[in-house]
């Protein structure tokens, strides 16, 4: 299997499509009214499940079985979409929202009646300011159709639904960070248990699923879960949308069955590295899955094979990085970044963050020995597994990882540095600035 | 909603079989077995687990990652492990991390000796670092609040400080600013933390990141002794521990966690209060006019002195006691009114008296509720109490209540009350129509006993405000009322008091054991001084006394007419803490002797008093006190008496004995157990069997010999119409008298006098906020800074009472009264906005707490 | 500019014991601009607990005031009726939000992984120089992270307007247009009429 397939993203080259007239013209809302009208919760619960649907957020866990664990009751129910999409290299989202903003309220609508909810929101970071406002006027156009509000497409069923914008922060695209921020408060992850699905936002049961799984439900009820199923491969059904940048020569969303070849996804779709130059690793699913590097480019593109590599699929965001890149500051960008983006809740997290990015910037200053490599990845080793939640892990692994692969770069920064700044302190020696500078030696 | 029902069962830790009842985190289920599980951020009285920390993880057999024993409830069968290498090498990292960024700086560190950092450190740490880089370094100690010194450096982020102000104290002044490892805990726009609670983020901190401002560099933890006590500044009576130097000198005080009665929670007053133990301004020796001129004088000299002038005005003899004043001290000034001098006249009730009956009414086992039955009620209604300053501790367990276990909250109250954001519904009534309002609740809840016509009118209620809270405790199980001795002031105390109890009646609460009312009173021992006879017509026990004497506000009438001669003030200022400041002002202007027992001499004692007798602090002092909730506890002794001090049971007894009639007492000790001897419902009680944590007289058998009485059930009188106009009510300032007076630390918190008034009348009087205004009535005047209250109802101002000077009871007369307002300046800074012009939500529109 | 490793606000510094306490502001207390109110009370209309209004009603207080002034949260604080102290946590919390007046427009300059491999630090440095030399006011100029543009890396978001991939050449014409208050690189903006990468147009 080679190339995209087109089924999500089918009609985006429709112009006009974020219009309800248009969306509808090409048999939107069919499958969310079918689902209000035809259907009981149970019915779409079943398709949902049996359609293989993983959710497309990172975790890969079935939304049907998710749904399935909303416990049944009088109690308020809420769905929320998750489209905080903050992850390094995740863009397929922000595509979604902005070219077909109806398909992720549809998609929500039918999330809805799967969990029983009747209060959706749709968590959308800060920074898709033009897609908010696109996601705004939809709802705006599915209010006056009566496809929100009370008594949705004539039925019984009561929807409100909610454009929340969040105001910058990776962590809320945590689901129990969304949920604490949704309801005002600073966005830091919860202890699970208890998991959202029993109590969740305002404590009530909650659905969390991510834009592009909700974009998939319409096709779902559609066509029904066996067409779904037909498409992918085992246990990764349907299409998926995979977010390739980095060095590469055309970056881009691409719609593809998983289990295609990486490489055709680096080489074929995004035109792999620039002439000249070759493949150092990429980031499979995102910044937070481990590098993997050329050895690694047959294999198949899915959950499993990412995972038995050492790596994971994620979101399905590939950077690729070229042999024009150091290791030192790559690494030194990303731990930056999970410092600047952890919370600060727990101990781990907010402190072995910290403490990796002191560590790079020494090597990379010329400060470092090589027995601090070694101390960095027994760091990264302490966060692994004891944090609040996997903010920590997203910049261990990746740091691990790249420490595994790439330790002899690593030692050579080191003495380069090294030998650099002692030249540098010479020199300076020399030319009588140290003294006057008050400056202390070289640690 | 009844107490939950627990059940125990087992469990393997560490290879041990172990029994804990189900649903204990495992950090606490691990103490039955021995285990000890270190942590920093959990602590239960904080509410729902964190798991910030990281620090109690343990591996959990079929969980493949460690799991947090802080936030995991024990389950039948579950086996753990607190020891595994995986453990260790988490606890060890997480040690690690944690002290890269702490200063070790414990040699200069107040925490240092008594710091969970250390002990962890020492006992679960890997014993190196390998951070070589630059820790991070800030300028420290910082005042945090005026209490308050905050280091950063040390600061582990555990949660617990701002944990405690969002979600217990409420007051959310103190959060988390930033993110990630620039997180620091701190306060809106450089403002202090100031809050009735503020200081028990000083006990909560498990570093040395808050010290106390007053304790910082005093002593170490091997320097001092420890001395568990009870606070007696206000009727919460908080278990507390002090902190004594050289057995002279107390130098801190905090919470000794009593879940009966403070939950481990202390106000700032108790916290901070013991400085004035050592003022340089407390009487350390008795006093004896000389003249115009108060003068030390000899002790004997003292006695006889004031044993002379008592013996001469003999019945014509008044006593008033209030404040601190033990059971024991209560008893026996009892017996010197009673027996040496033949006086009935005596009283520990700064509001309108008490019916004998209605006294023992309220003293029923089955129609009083123990503090943690707050815990579990469906409802608690509060009634004309403003619980954070007149009982903060059970501000703070109504909002736990509330928080934790949704039990809904009814405000009926005067003033806008500091709950009525967690309320359900709250009912304003005009000042001084606590009768009148509480008729028509019990109207609505179906009382026969109330048949007033327009009861809603007379209480100056909004239409359907009565009927919205009667409608919530209609359909509660089990109700706990929280009610003000203020709803008893005036003349009309007992009327008030009826009206209350037919609320009581309405509600059924005798026949629920979890239901009932608590009295929320003026005077710290209140209970206590009552039921050991300090009250008019009550002998010890709460029986009849032979002879029926006058309450506090005829007392007053009293000596100001000559037909009284003499006052004994035992812990007490009449012109501070009584209504009708210009009557008591004439009463002591005419008596001819004045007695007083006190630790500073106010203007009203300096002006008036014949002898002063120097008071204990409770620091010194050895008796019982009673909770209002029934429970007795212990004042223990902690320090040696300062300067000529003597214990105070003592002068009582000696001037009883000088007047002949000396009382068979020879230790404090004594005393008690002659009390608990003549107090038929104490019988048998034992120091003992106080212990530690008190005991409630209604739970043990002897609680039978309570004097017999049923719940009235005759017609309620009809409430009095509502004078027109501006209507006064006064609210006591927690921060008001002499303890917060010559308390250093405590001396900023000192009240203002402000004049609150609704934006509607603000507006028609022509003043906005911050504005001076003065307010009078008969004659009287006072100036107070206008503050705009949106919630406050219409017709209505509030002013602060307790103050020394501009008191608001200068213009009160024991009915309600009506006041004229007038601008005398505008505002200080102009800051003020004018008043806008009414858009005032109704009571009960205000939302919910953060 | 922030150069946001450095110490945040306020960490350093002691409270002002002469100020009071910042409490729940009594709502007659405070005047708050008709339209902020009705956009933050309608704000809580929309959620079933007010709290959750609480982001939506400081970027509306923001978009007002330029910042999250302590004026601007102390209006939040008595419409909302929560503590001041309780909007500073959030505000401090969220990138978005801007807690010193350091311009009331902005200019965020993707720094993260997928950009910084393609030179975006230079780009950044670039515009930040050419906002120091033109002496661009009123405008928060920083590097933020991970913007969800990584197809068109390296990229900004000029209040919002996405545009890229730039290069340090575009530096003195963003900065220009941002000073003179005219569309940013026109056509190059996510969302323009027709605008395409540029190996999109090849293909």
């Amino acid at each position: 299997m080679t190339g995209q397939l087109k089924k999500l993203t089918a009609n985006y080259d429709e112009p006009d499509l974020h219009r309800m007239e248009v969306y509808e013209r090409l048999g939107g809302y069919g499958s969310a009214r079918k689902a209000a009208l035809d259907m009981t919760q149970e019915e779409v619960l079943d398709q949902l499940e049996a359609s293989g649907l993983r959710g497309r957020g990172g975790a890969g866990f079935s939304m049907g079985k998710k749904a399935s664990f909303i416990p049944e009751g009088t109690m308020e129910k809420y769905l929320c979409c998750n489209a905080d999409e903050s992850e390094p290299g995740a863009f397929k989202d922000r595509v979604l929202m902005q070219r077909n903003p109806h398909q992720l309220i549809e998609g929500c609508i039918i999330g809805a009646i799967a969990a029983q909810a009747t209060r959706a929101f749709i968590f959308i970071r800060g920074e898709y300011e033009t897609q908010a406002k696109m996601l705004d006027a939809a709802v705006t156009e599915a209010y006056e159709k009566g496809y929100l509000g009370s008594g949705i497409f004539g039925s019984q069923t009561d929807l409100e639904l909610v454009v929340h914008r969040g105001q910058g922060a990776y962590i809320c695209g945590e689901e129990s960070a969304l949920l604490d921020a949704l309801e005002g408060k600073r966005g830091n992850p919860r202890l699970k248990p208890p998991f959202p699905a029993n109590q969740g936002l305002y404590q009530g049961p909650t659905l969390i699923n991510n834009v592009e799984t909700l974009c998939n439900t319409p096709a779902i009820i559609e066509h029904g879960p066996e067409w779904f199923a037909a498409m992918g491969v085992d246990k990764s059904t349907g299409t998926k949308m995979v977010s390739v940048s980095g060095n590469v020569q055309r970056a881009g969303n691409f719609e593809v069955e998983l289990g295609i070849p990486v490489r055709e996804i680096i080489y074929g779709l995004a035109g792999g590295p620039p002439e000249g130059r070759d493949l150092k690793c990429f980031f499979p699913g995102g910044s937070s899955a481990p590098v993997l590097t050329k050895e690694h480019l047959d294999l198949p593109f899915t959950y499993e094979a990412m995972a038995e590599a050492g790596s994971m699929l994620g979101t399905a965001s590939m950077i690729v990085v070229d042999d024009s890149q150091p290791i030192v500051p790559l690494a030194l960008n990303l731990a930056g970044f999970y410092r600047h983006e952890s919370c600060g809740k727990c101990v781990p997290c907010r402190e072995g963050t910290n403490w990796t990015v002191h560590m790079l910037e020494r090597i990379d200053q010329g400060d470092a020995t090589p027995m601090d490599l070694e101390i960095m990845a027994e760091v990264q080793t302490n966060i692994i597994g004891n944090c609040l939640c996997v903010l920590g892990d997203s910049m261990a692994m990746p740091i691990g990882s790249m420490i595994k692969h790439f330790r002899g770069e690593f030692e050579q920064h080191i003495e380069a540095a090294r030998a650099a700044r002692d030249r540098e302190h010479i020199r300076a020696f020399s030319a009588g600035e140290l003294a006057a500078a008050g400056e202390a030696g070289p640690a | 909603m009844a107490r939950p029902q627990i059940k125990e069962i087992s469990f393997e830790i560490d290879g041990r079989e172990v029994r804990a009842p189900e649903g204990t985190m495992l950090v606490d289920a691990a103490k039955s077995g021995d285990v000890e599980i270190p942590y920093f951020c959990y602590e239960p009285k904080l509410g729902q687990p964190v798991g910030a920390c990281r620090m109690c993880l343990v591996e959990i057999e079929g969980m493949p990652k460690l799991q947090t024993s802080c936030s995991t409830p024990v389950k039948d069968g579950m086996v753990i492990n607190t020891t595994s290498d995986r453990v260790k090498s988490a606890q060890n990292a997480i040690v690690e991390f944690l002290l890269i960024n702490h200063p070790l700086d414990c040699p200069v560190c107040d925490k240092g000796g008594e710091c969970p950092l250390q002990d962890i450190s020492y006992g679960w740490g890997g014993g190196k670092s390998r951070f070589i880089e630059p820790k991070r370094h800030f300028r420290k100690p910082l005042e945090l609040s005026p209490l308050v010194a905050i280091d950063r450096e040390r600061c582990i982020l555990c949660y617990r400080c701002v944990r405690f102000s969002q979600e217990v104290a409420e007051d959310y002044q103190l959060v988390f600013l930033e993110r990630g490892d620039h997180t620091y805990v701190g306060t809106h726009d450089g403002r202090p933390y100031v809050g009735p609670f503020s200081g028990n983020i000083l006990d909560l901190c498990p570093v040395g990141a808050l010290t106390s401002t007053a304790y910082r560099f005093r002593a170490r933890p091997w320097d001092v002794e420890e001395a568990g006590s009870l606070c007696t500044l206000c009727p919460s009576q908080c278990n507390v521990q002090l902190t004594i130097r050289d057995d002279s000198k107390v130098l801190r005080a905090f919470a000794r966690d009593n879940p009966e009665v403070d939950d481990g929670w202390l106000c700032d007053k108790g916290r901070f209060g013991y400085q004035a133990i050592h003022s340089e301004e407390r009487l350390r020796a008795p006093m004896v006019r000389d003249g115009s001129m108060l003068r030390e004088a000899p002790w004997d000299h003292a006695l006889e002195q004031a044993a002379a002038a008592l013996t001469r005005a003999g019945a014509g003899t008044a006593a008033l006691a209030g404040g601190a004043t033990t059971n024991e001290e209560a008893f026996l000034l009892g017996h010197l009114m009673r027996e040496a001098l033949g006086s009935p006249h005596l009283d520990a009730r700064a509001g309108g008296a008490l019916d004998p009956q209605q006294a023992r009414v309220l003293a029923r086992p089955d129609l009083s509720a123990r503090v943690s039955d707050i815990d579990h009620a469906d409802v608690i209604l509060v009634v004309d109490t403003e619980l954070v300053e007149e009982a903060p501790i059970l501000d703070l367990r109504v909002r736990k209540a509330a928080r934790r276990n949704n039990a809904k909250v009814v405000t009926l109250t005067g003033r806008p009350s500091s709950l009525d954001p967690n309320a359900t519904a709250a009912v304003r009534f005009a000042p001084g129509a606590a009768e009148a309002a509480l008729s028509a609740l019990a109207a609505e809840l179906g009382s026969g006993r109330a048949t007033g016509s327009r009861l809603h009118s007379r209480a100056g209620c909004e239409p359907g405000a009565i009927g919205a809270a009667a409608e919530v405790l209609r359909a509660a199980g089990d109700v706990v009322v929280l009610w003000g001795e203020r709803i008893s002031d005036g003349a009309r105390g007992a009327s008030a008091v009826d009206a209350l109890l037919a609320v009581a009646g309405a509600l059924g609460i005798v026949d629920r054991p979890e239901s009932g009312l608590i009295e929320v009173p003026a005077a710290t021992n209140a209970r206590g001084m009552r039921e050991a006879g300090v009250a008019p017509g009550l002998a010890p026990g709460l029986t009849d006394a032979p002879e029926a004497g006058m309450p506090a506000a005829e007392i007053a009438g009293a000596l100001g007419a000559g037909e009284l001669s003499a006052l004994i003030l035992l812990h007490e200022d009449p012109l501070a803490t009584h209504p009708e400041r210009r009557r008591w002002q004439t009463a002591l202007d005419t008596a001819a002797t004045v007695i007083a027992f006190t630790d500073f001499v106010t203007t009203a004692l300096r002006d008036y008093a014949t002898v002063i007798f120097p008071a204990e602090s409770y620091a010194e002092k050895e008796g019982t006190l009673t909770h209002p909730d029934g429970r007795l506890q212990r004042v223990r002794q902690a320090i040696g008496h300062q300067g000529q001090v003597r214990p105070e049971w003592s002068v009582l007894a000696e001037l009883a004995g000088r007047c002949g009639a000396r009382p068979d007492v020879r230790s404090a000790p004594q005393v008690t157990q002659k009390l608990f001897a003549t107090v038929g419902f104490l019988d048998g009680l034992t120091l003992d069997e106080i212990g530690g944590k008190g005991v409630r007289w209604q739970d043990r058998d002897a609680a039978s010999n309570l004097p017999r009485a049923e719940l009235p059930e005759g017609t309620l009188e009809v409430p009095p119409e509502l004078p027109e106009g501006m209507r006064l009510g006064t609210v006591p300032s927690l921060w008001a008298g002499t303890t917060v007076e010559h308390a250093p630390s405590l001396r900023f918190l000192a009240p203002v006098q402000r004049a609150e008034l609704a934006p509607a009348d603000a507006h028609r009087l022509g003043v906005g906020s911050g504005d001076e205004v003065e307010v009078a009535a008969g004659g009287q005047r006072l100036r107070a800074t206008v503050a705009l209250r949106q919630a406050m109802q219409p017709g209505s101002v509030f002013l602060v009472s307790g103050t020394a000077d501009n008191n608001a009871t200068a213009l009160t007369n024991g009915v309600p009264r009506t006041v004229e307002i007038t601008k005398t300046a505008g505002a200080v800074n102009g800051a003020g906005p004018p008043a806008a012009a009414p858009a005032a939500p109704g009571p009960g529109a205000q939302p919910p707490p953060v | 500019m922030r150069d946001r490793r450095t110490m945040p606000l306020g960490w350093d510094e002691a409270v002002d014991l002469e100020r009071d306490p910042a409490v729940v502001p009594d709502p007659a207390e405070v005047e708050v601009p008709e339209a902020l109110r009705a956009s933050i009370t309608a704000a809580m209309q929309r959620y079933p607990d007010r709290h959750s209004a609480v982001l939506p009603a400081l970027a509306a207080a923001q978009k007002v005031h330029g910042w999250c002034s302590p004026e601007a949260l102390r209006q939040v604080a008595a419409v909302m009726q929560v503590t001041p102290a309780y909007l500073s946590s959030l505000a401090s919390y969220y990138d978005m939000l801007r807690t010193e007046p350091i311009g009331s427009r902005y200019v965020y300059v993707c720094t993260s992984v997928a950009c910084h491999v393609r030179d975006a630090r230079a780009v950044y440095e670039a515009i930040a120089q050419e906002a120091r030399d033109q002496e661009l006011e009123d405008v928060e100029v920083r590097n933020f992270e991970c913007l969800g543009a990584c197809d068109m890396a390296p990229m900004a978001s000029v209040d919002g307007r996405y545009v890229g991939p730039l290069s340090e050449d575009d530096a003195h014409e963003l900065v220009a247009a941002v000073k003179e208050n005219r569309e940013v690189l026109p056509g190059r903006g996510l969302g323009d009429e027709g605008f395409r990468l540029p190996w999109e147009d090849k293909a």
